[in-house]
């Protein structure tokens, strides 16, 4: 073990003189975070809230509920915002203006229109419209409106089927429709829809890019340590620590540590780094440190896989950039691979970037156990990995 | 052309790098089918919906909701897994039927259903249709509960009325018309955005990355060499650049045939699109001499060229689609139109999503022009000095 601390301090001597340890570890991360948040920021900030333009060419009973009471309801609860307008030509005029863009808080994602005539229609049973006027480019600003103003229509449906009904079997109560009618309002639909919204279990943009962007480097930054095992068999000092009295597994152990402490002190700079300067938000601290500790382990075990079989330190160095970018892309360090569904979203389960970006978005929501399962996940991969490269890596441990 | 032979061996150099088969070839197409699957299909609206139990009703409203286009219908086992789904992306919301959904509304009694969905106003969006699928289904139901609770008939009588009724009622109609242009993004094919970002990105790239050739060729002395054979300096920097140019137009060629080959990507008018791919190429090439100008090992040529490249991408359009930062965030649109990468993608998005031929896009070109020779001049500038360092 001693011999192990040994070969490590000195390797990490050693590699504190590389500069491009720095550029790998923590300015090029750095530097790719800066402007993702950079470009990504804004977008996050933006507030979606839907402007409707508000068409009352009837203003009779039934256009006022709709316009005060559900739709005035929304706006009070911030939803929605309402514009009235004088007209349908002047709403649509509205809706094809283009303002600054299509998502420009003074432009009209959606108009509803309640014709002349409507209330008088549906209370005299006679065919009765309501129009929905909506943006191909403010889909779901228009879909809402659509929902707002079916829901309404369908109540309107319901009290006057209510009061059919009643008048086919107690031809008396037509004279007090308007009775009846609220009676019928009064009865809720004996189905309702309650909103158990989910806490995010999902990473606010920030975080999600500079996790990926950190996950993606680590796999670099090990490197340095574990390639070193055959830099130092290029240089021919590989002979010498075997020469030494010393088991082999105290060499594999030494590098394994400096890649270890690499790996975790950049992470760590990563996570303080983006924390304070890009507004990133990992969690709980607790939760993080088990994250980091298990994929730079299992980062570890990969890389060490690759150096067991490289003959030379550049063969090494370029099968480990191969891997760590498909591994980095297919486990969504880049963009969220579970948005694609199917295979490619179940293969992220595949590597450990996927697992660690999973942990950190259950953390989100949850707390320091909910990392439990993708730390074991982790864990796993470094048991396998390391075995391999253990047997592969005593076998080939000569001069 | 002794330039030529110079460009040729550059080439060969290039092709016998077996990492670069990865690097060069199956990354980007990797990238771009990744992509394309994430963020190409436009947004579906998936919703899960869990059914508890069974029943006529509880089949009618999942066949409702079923039949509305807005969403995509998929089927979670259960709760957790549904709730799970959405927590983490994979559905935009999930709907829970209980078990004693038919029973409890057959008695008259109310039945609540579990809505779950991210916060936002897209959750919204999906409840008030849900709302309006289920309102739309127990109508019947719902009526004869009330004339029940009237006391004016017994609740399988009144059913039968009101099922009777309701077909004869005039139900309000709502119209709806959309108007417009969807989204620009949405505008384009599946893989079109994500082919024309990796072109430019990974073209700059590779052509950064390969300066590491060039400042071999300076350190490895091959470059004194070549200066005390009967060349001048104009042949070997020409030949140079001329290989850069040949690397960077390799793996745009590739992209572009192999996406169109492999993707069906459309790349607008061809003779345009090969014109801004030369273009590029310049670019690209010329940034590759600039930095094997400055830089002195290709160890930190390799490092700060793919963090530059990557960098210079990300703000220029190849990450974030410049059309999403021209509707969410103007500042950094008009920022990102300091790197060459934006002003291609503008031409590009000219070509395909507006049928443009070369007189359109003529503008771009003239700008990437200025780029290119930019970096050239200053490249040629250091690299006389240098070449022989």
């Amino acid at each position: 073990m001693r011999a192990a601390l040994v070969i490590a301090a000195k390797d990490l001597r050693q590699r504190s003189r590389d500069r491009s340890l720095y550029v790998f570890a923590l300015a090029a991360p750095l530097a790719l975070a800066a402007i993702c948040s950079f470009v990504f920021n804004p977008i996050q900030d933006f507030d979606f809230t839907a402007t409707y333009a508000v068409v009352d060419d009837d203003r009779g009973p039934l256009a006022a509920v709709l316009v005060d009471d559900v739709l005035g309801g929304l706006a009070a609860q911030g939803n929605v915002e309402l514009s009235q307008v004088d007209s349908e030509a002047e709403a649509a005029r509205l809706l094809e203006d283009d303002g600054e863009g299509a998502l420009d808080e003074e432009a009209i994602n959606a108009a509803i229109v309640i014709p002349a005539g409507f209330s008088a229609n549906v209370q005299t049973g006679q065919p009765a419209e309501l129009k929905v006027l909506g943006r191909a480019d403010a889909t779901t600003a228009s879909a809402l409106a659509l929902a707002i103003v079916q829901g309404y229509a369908r109540e309107l449906d319901y009290v006057q089927g209510a009061v059919a009904t009643m008048a086919t079997l107690d031809p008396a109560s037509l004279a007090d429709a308007e009775g009846v009618a609220e009676r019928a309002v009064g009865l809720p639909s004996p189905v309702t829809v309650r909103d158990v919204s989910a806490g995010t279990k999902q990473l606010d943009d920030n975080t999600f890019y500079a996790a990926g962007i950190a996950v993606f480097f680590l796999f670099f930054t090990v490197q340095f340590g574990v390639n070193s095992l055959l830099d130092e068999r290029h240089a021919g000092t590989l002979s010498r620590l075997l020469a030494a009295p010393m088991p082999k597994r105290s060499i594999i152990l030494g590098k394994a540590i400096t890649a270890f402490a690499l790996g975790l002190v950049s992470m760590l700079v990563l996570v303080v780094a983006t924390s304070l300067l890009f507004g990133a938000n990992w969690g709980n601290v607790g939760g993080v440190a088990l994250l980091i500790v298990a994929v730079t382990a299992s980062a570890i075990g990969v890389m060490a896989i690759v150096a067991a079989f490289a003959r030379t330190p550049e063969q090494a160095a370029n099968f480990n950039s191969i891997i760590a970018v498909v591994l980095g892309i297919l486990g969504g360090a880049f963009f969220p691979v579970s948005q694609a569904g199917g295979l490619l979203a179940s293969l992220r389960f595949a590597t450990p970037h996927g697992w660690f970006m999973q942990g950190l978005g259950d953390l989100a929501g949850g707390n320091v156990v909910d990392v439990l399962p993708a730390v074991a996940a982790m864990i796993g991969f470094t048991v396998v990995a390391s075995g391999i490269s253990l047997v592969l890596l005593r076998r080939g441990l000569s001069p | 052309m002794k330039a030529l032979s110079i460009a040729t061996s550059n080439l060969r150099r290039f092709m016998r790098e077996r990492s670069n088969i990865f690097f060069v070839f199956i990354f980007p197409l990797l990238l771009i089918m990744v992509l394309g699957s994430v963020f190409g299909s436009g947004f579906d609206t998936r919703l899960g919906v869990v059914a508890l139990g069974q029943g006529e009703l509880t089949e009618a409203l999942v066949t409702g909701l079923e039949e509305r286009d807005e969403f995509v219908v998929q089927a979670p086992d259960d709760r957790d897994t549904a709730v799970r789904a959405v927590e983490r992306g994979e559905l935009e919301a999930a709907l829970v039927i209980p078990a004693d959904y038919d029973a409890a509304i057959r008695a008259g009694g109310g039945v609540e259903i579990d809505f779950i969905a991210r916060p936002g106003q897209q959750g919204l969006s999906i409840r008030r249709t849900i709302e309006s699928v289920i309102a739309d289904r127990v109508a019947v139901l719902r009526i004869a509960s009330f004339v029940t609770s009237e006391g004016a008939a017994e609740f399988d009588d009144a059913l039968a009325r009101a099922a009777a009724v309701s077909e004869q009622v005039q139900a309000v109609q709502v119209t709806s018309t959309i108007s417009g242009e969807p989204v620009v993004f949405d505008r384009f094919g599946q893989f079109d955005l994500g082919a024309q970002q990796q072109l430019l990105l990974f073209m700059f790239l590779t052509s950064l990355a390969g300066s590491a050739a060039l400042i071999q060729t300076r350190r490895l002395g091959i470059a004194r060499r070549m200066f005390a054979s009967p060349t001048t300096v104009r042949t070997i920097l020409f030949g140079e650049g001329l290989g850069r140019f040949g690397v960077a137009m390799v793996q745009g060629v590739f992209i572009m045939v192999g996406t169109l080959l492999m993707f069906g990507v459309d790349w607008g008018d061809p003779l345009s699109a090969i014109i801004i791919l030369l273009v590029f190429g310049l670019i690209g090439s010329g940034a590759a001499m600039l930095a094997g100008a400055l830089f002195r090992n290709d160890e930190q040529a390799g490092s700060v060229g793919v963090g530059l490249g990557l960098g210079l991408a990300a703000l220029g359009g190849c990450m974030m689609p410049l059309q999403a930062m021209e509707l969410f965030a103007p500042t950094v649109w008009t920022v990102a139109h300091v790197t060459p990468h934006a002003w291609a993608l503008r031409a590009y998005e000219e070509l395909v999503l507006n049928n443009g031929g070369l007189g359109d896009i003529l503008p771009f070109i003239g700008i990437l022009l200025a780029y290119a020779a930019g970096f050239y001049v200053l490249a040629i500038w250091r690299l006389r000095v240098v070449l022989t360092r």
